[in-house]
């Protein structure tokens, strides 16, 4: 038993003093150093995408789509030749039927660096595709600030602690 | 050959014939025996064996950083820290040896803490045999023990070491005095109870509960009845005395905080008895990862608690006294009132504490419970001890569902806390070791972390963990606040924000590189976020110390010192006025004591040419608050002028030194 406990001892000590001789204080970890560049598209599914939500959504589900809050921002980048020509907004969504059920009709509208865009309301559950034209005046930087907002969302419940607005698969912008 | 619980038998009596060998396989045996629990525990807790640092762990890591010479060193080890404790060898020395030596390679830390919980188990497991006069007693103790969701924080996070180390010594000085009592000479006993007193002082450098043990030494001498046990129990009132000195003197240097930690000797102790008792015959919390109907838990609870009551008392009415005579159990034997009154010395002192229930407080108590459960599984399965209450099958079917219902209780939640444990501490240390290599692809610029949310927030970013790596400069991109849930009591999370105008001028002169921190690897995303649009309102609050607001500062400011900039006499900055009437302009920073020699140091503010009331530095660490005029309120740029009343010049320092500034802000 001691002959079993000092070797045990022994083997520890030796382990130990092994890892004492790398006195770095820290390991280092590989970053990711390729340059990104901000997407005009971004799709909900794509955690590289994430740093253009700005804030008012939720996280992934199914590797697809977001909930959101009753109000989202994101941004985009400006694409080639907007600044002179201006460029569509696409936000794919889908309506749920939860949401239809609670709130009756939803209304989305938004701003694209303080333009504002014309709302459009939703009475029935479904999927649709949110589309409006961004005046080139907006678009002069090299990136775009979209605020978007809903006119209801169903509050945080016992059963989601969430805000939630609803469900966005993509957004784009496309020069015209 | 094994007892009826299935344990080797105490290998006290060897066989004549062969007794080398059979001297062999008992000891193998008792090896075995005193192992499987430890086994048990690795197999249970191996998320917390390779769990990183975090939290509190880096405060802790840091406490060596900045010792330059003696007095650091004593101050360091000694003086109070977080609530006032002074722990100097769980906490200090363990600390700052593990961190000199092994820098944040958190295996050494591991190995000492689970080393020590093996030991703590072993003594578990022998004091419960000793308790009872049953080795399987001892052994179940110990397993109960393990199994206990308790232990989730002391083998998951190293920074708990302290109630580890406390349970080492607590035990220790019991095992000791167990010998002492039944040691077979004076001399023996002497010897005992010297290392007991020994055990007992070095205890207070573990954690403050070592206080208690004079009450678990007078209670288990009292107890015990037998010859000598009056002695034995006068022999402990000494220990007392020193308890109630070590408790005078820690009130003296390190009087207990406020708030949180206010102590409340009121009615409320009850109710946080009673909380802290369902999370010791339950999971913590009373909180399963199982989906089960509400009423399980509480149920569960109820029906361990009813099952120990009973135990106990048919225990005490069975005649289990051995003052009367009836008992034949070894002479360190002692009433199972011991193991209640184990429990309630050990968790006495935190149900004052009404405000801060934490999981971990039962860890140490628990073991008193343990103890009387292993005693009631032991005597259960035994088949012919004195004065047992055992029925035969029937007993032993009961012990093992309340056993099996207990287990079902507290295990799920432990192995989902230790996962989630492993988990945060994995993400931590993801971070930490990804700045430390954009710290060396990018050693002259500032970090910008990306994507912070609120676990990765209060366990990775709060504590500093940048600067154990020499990085003083890592801070949070703007609106990281709104992704991270604020707890006031342990930080405010805008401090670690840089203001978005200050971001801008650093993106512009490539100051800064910023990266995404949400997947697993870093991600330098400073292109993409160069191009976001941001505000370009001159921030209300300047850190003064940071290389990235010297655009903010006037000439007169001296070079940043990586985590500190001196002011001379006079300096001016810009900043954003007042949001709000009533707002002020608070200044802090540091006052060496050389510059408190003459008495206070006058500091005067101006503020767009406006004298505000003046004001005193009168200790080291300052904060100073000037009220604002109402006519500043809504400006997007004020002109602030700071004047300290002297100055100094160090020997080994040419310039003429006003006091250190941190921060300066409008709120």
């Amino acid at each position: 038993m001691k002959n079993l406990v000092l070797g045990v001892t022994l083997a520890v000590t030796l382990v130990v003093a092994q890892m004492g001789c790398k006195n770095k204080k820290v390991k280092v970890q590989a970053t990711e150093e390729e340059a990104p560049r901000m997407a005009s598209s971004v799709s909900m599914g794509d955690p590289k995408a994430e740093t253009q939500l700005i804030n008012g959504f939720h996280g992934v589900e199914a590797g697809a789509w977001r909930w959101t809050a009753k109000q989202f921002t994101m941004v985009l980048r400006s694409p080639t030749g907007s600044a002179e020509r201006g460029a569509k907004l696409q936000l794919r969504l889908t309506v749920p039927q939860v949401a239809i059920e609670k709130l009756k009709t939803v209304s989305l509208s938004a701003t694209a660096n303080g333009s504002a865009l014309a709302p459009e309301s939703y009475t029935q559950a479904g999927e649709y595709v949110y589309t409006r034209e961004i005046p080139a005046g907006a678009l002069t930087g090299e990136s775009v600030k979209i605020d978007f907002l809903l006119d209801k969302a169903m509050p945080p419940s016992g059963a989601d602690l969430r805000e939630l607005g609803i469900i966005v698969l993509n957004a784009s912008l496309e020069s015209k | 050959m094994t007892d009826s619980a299935g344990l080797p038998p105490n290998p006290a009596s060897p066989n004549a014939a062969s007794r080398k060998p059979a001297l062999r396989i008992a000891a193998f045996r008792n090896a075995a025996w005193l192992m499987a629990p430890s086994l048990l525990c690795l197999l249970l807790y191996w998320r917390g064996f390779t769990s990183w640092f975090r939290a509190d762990d880096f405060a802790w890591l840091g406490v060596g950083l900045y010792i330059r010479n003696f007095h650091d060193f004593l101050a360091a080890m000694f003086s109070p820290q977080a609530q006032g404790t002074i722990r100097p060898w769980s906490e200090r020395a363990f600390f700052m040896a593990g961190f000199s030596l092994f820098g944040l390679n958190a295996l050494p830390f591991r190995i000492v803490v689970f080393a020590t919980q093996f030991a703590n188990l072993a003594l578990v497991a022998t004091i419960g045999t000793r308790l009872t006069g049953l080795p399987a007693a001892g052994f179940w103790a110990a397993v109960f023990w393990v199994l206990n969701s308790s232990q989730i924080l002391p083998l998951g996070w190293v920074c708990v070491y302290n109630q580890v180390m406390c349970g080492f010594f607590l035990l220790l000085a019991l095992h000791f005095l167990m010998k002492a009592v039944a040691a077979p000479s004076l001399r023996s006993a002497r010897r005992y109870e010297m290392l007991q007193w020994f055990t007992f002082l070095l205890g207070f450098g573990a954690s403050e509960l070592n206080l208690v043990y004079p009450a678990i030494a007078a209670s288990y001498t009292f107890l015990r009845g037998g010859t000598g046990a009056r002695q034995s129990f006068r022999r402990t009132l000494p220990m007392f005395a020193v308890s109630l000195v070590y408790v005078a003197m820690h009130n003296a240097v390190a009087p207990r905080p406020p708030g949180y930690y206010a102590m409340h000797f009121t009615g409320a102790m009850f109710r946080t008895l009673a909380r802290y008792w369902t999370w010791s015959v339950g999971p913590t919390f009373l909180e399963t990862p199982i989906l089960v109907p509400k009423w399980v838990l509480p149920a569960g609870v109820v029906v361990v608690s009813l099952a120990l009551a009973a135990f106990l008392v048919a225990k005490l009415r069975g005649g289990t006294d051995h003052r009367g005579g009836t008992d034949h159990r070894p002479s360190w034997s002692v009433s199972p009132l011991f193991c209640l009154c184990w429990y309630l010395a050990a968790i006495a002192p935190v149900l004052p504490l009404r405000d801060h229930m934490t999981e971990y407080y039962v860890y140490l108590p628990v073991i008193g419970i343990c103890w009387l459960g292993g005693w009631a599984m032991a005597e259960a399965w035994s088949r012919s001890t004195p004065g047992s209450t055992s029925g035969g099958v029937r007993a032993r079917a009961v012990a093992t569902a309340v056993a099996a219902l207990y287990a079902f209780l507290v295990v799920p939640e432990a192995v989902a806390s230790t996962a989630w444990n492993h988990r945060v501490a994995a993400r931590v240390r993801n971070l930490v070791e990804g700045v430390a290599q954009a710290h060396e692809v990018h050693p002259t610029k500032s970090i910008l972390l990306d994507g912070v949310d609120t676990d990765l927030f209060w366990n990775g970013i709060l504590d500093r963990p940048f600067r154990l790596i020499g990085l003083d400069h890592v801070y949070l991109t703007p609106g990281s606040e709104r992704r991270i849930a604020a707890h006031p009591e342990l930080g405010d999370v805008s401090s670690y924000v840089l203001p978005p105008d200050v971001v801008g001028n650093a993106l512009e002169r490539d100051e800064v590189v910023v990266y995404d921190v949400r997947g697993p690897r870093l991600r330098n995303i400073t292109s993409v976020y160069t191009a976001m649009p941001r505000e370009t309102r001159l921030p209300a609050r300047v850190d003064v110390a940071s290389p990235l607001t010297s655009y903010l500062l006037g000439p007169e400011w001296y070079p940043s010192d990586e985590d500190h900039r001196w002011m001379p006499k006079r300096a001016t900055l810009r900043m954003a006025g007042p949001s709000a009437a009533g707002q002020k302009l608070y200044l802090a920073g540091q006052c060496p004591e050389e510059q408190l020699h003459g008495g206070p140091l006058p500091v005067t503010v101006t503020v767009e040419g406006g004298t505000l009331a003046p004001a005193a530095i009168r200790e080291n660490v300052f904060e100073l608050a000037f009220a604002l005029p109402a006519g500043l309120v809504g400006k997007p740029e004020i002109h602030v002028v700071v004047e300290v009343g002297r100055v100094f010049r160090p020997a080994e320092d040419p310039r003429d030194l006003g006091v250190v500034v941190g921060v300066i802000e409008v709120r």
